[in-house]
């Protein structure tokens, strides 16, 4: 477009705006580092604590610890991929605090799940001490499920949003997962929880980087 | 009755700009050069013509102690791009 300036027909300017528009939607691509970040730590997280209890180990943490840690790093990727975005969209913000807002109800989550445990434990003790049997009801096989109820939240209003088919598929994953985890046991629960991860967060994270790979290399050659 | 066309919008690179940042919240100029395929200083003349015009606003600011100029729509620049497609519309409607 650095030659003079011509004269436009209707049909032309029609068509330039809808390429334009096009281009703009074409030019956010996600560098998937934190989805893959995120998808890696939960199935860690999730198999180790199977393990924990299909071996009958315990590790000296609480391997779960992990996540908060990894807030770190996301904070540090967050800062660094919108210093280096050459735009904004009306969608960047709402994903961010939708992914915010997800973060906070993880934490409330565990929060409350904590609570309940600090009530229910007495009582279960209390009833395996007076009938010599434990209690039915095992409040530790619900867990899974709550969790991938909120898992599957934000990935799927993401993917719907972004028109990102794995993230879409991945969080109706995740309540597939959390409708059958409500009837398995615990370790069947760890074990979707981590395939759950690996498909709404992990795969999903790896397509992204390909992606952006994928679109920063075109840009590079159009400029050689 | 066809009303005419917005002269500030009707030329190329300006509405490349203004289709460019209406589907966005704002955008620096580098990216703006990028999509539009045009050179530096045409790109500069233009984008003042639409400041000027009060379409869009223009924000100069320094990122890592480089200058960057960051640009965005106004209200009256979305109200001028969607009269601008509507007219266009109704000549491809009616012609």
């Amino acid at each position: 477009m650095s030659q003079p300036e011509k004269e436009l027909t209707e049909k032309e300017s029609l068509d330039l705006i809808a390429m334009m528009i096009n281009k703009a939607k074409d030019s956010y691509h996600d560098t998937g580092i934190g989805a893959m970040m995120w998808g890696t730590i939960i199935t860690i997280c999730a198999l180790v604590r199977l393990s924990e209890i299909h071996f009958g180990y315990r590790l000296p943490f609480d391997i779960y610890w992990l996540t908060i840690l990894a807030i770190v790093p996301q904070v540090y990727i967050s800062i660094k991929e919108k210093k280096e975005r050459k735009v904004k969209s009306y969608d960047d913000i709402y994903m961010d605090y939708l992914w915010l807002g997800f973060g906070i109800s993880i934490f409330l989550m565990i929060f409350i799940i904590n609570a309940i445990f600090r009530v229910w434990e007495p009582v279960s003790a209390e009833y395996a001490q007076l009938s010599g049997q434990a209690a039915a009801f095992k409040f530790r096989e619900f867990i899974a499920p709550l969790f991938l109820l909120l898992y599957g939240m934000p990935t799927f209003v993401t993917g719907a949003a972004c028109k990102f088919k794995p993230m879409l598929w991945g969080g109706l994953l995740c309540w597939a997962c959390c409708l059958v985890t409500i009837f398995t046991t615990i370790k069947i629960d760890l074990l979707l929880t981590a395939f759950s991860a690996v498909f709404a967060w992990l795969i999903p994270g790896i397509i992204m980087e390909r992606d952006y790979r994928r679109a920063k290399k075109e840009l590079a050659d159009t400029h050689v | 009755m066809f009303k005419d066309l917005d002269p500030i919008l009707h030329s190329q690179l300006r509405l490349a700009v203004m289709s460019l940042l209406i589907s966005v919240k704002e955008a620096e100029f580098t990216f703006l050069r990028e999509k539009t395929n045009s050179t530096a200083g045409n790109l500069s003349v233009q984008i003042q013509k639409l400041k000027d015009a009060g379409y869009i606003d223009v924000i100069k600011q320094f990122k890592d102690n480089y200058p960057q100029t960051i640009c965005r729509i106004t209200k009256p620049g979305i109200r001028a791009f969607e009269g601008y497609v509507a007219n266009l519309q109704s000549y491809l409607g009616k012609g």
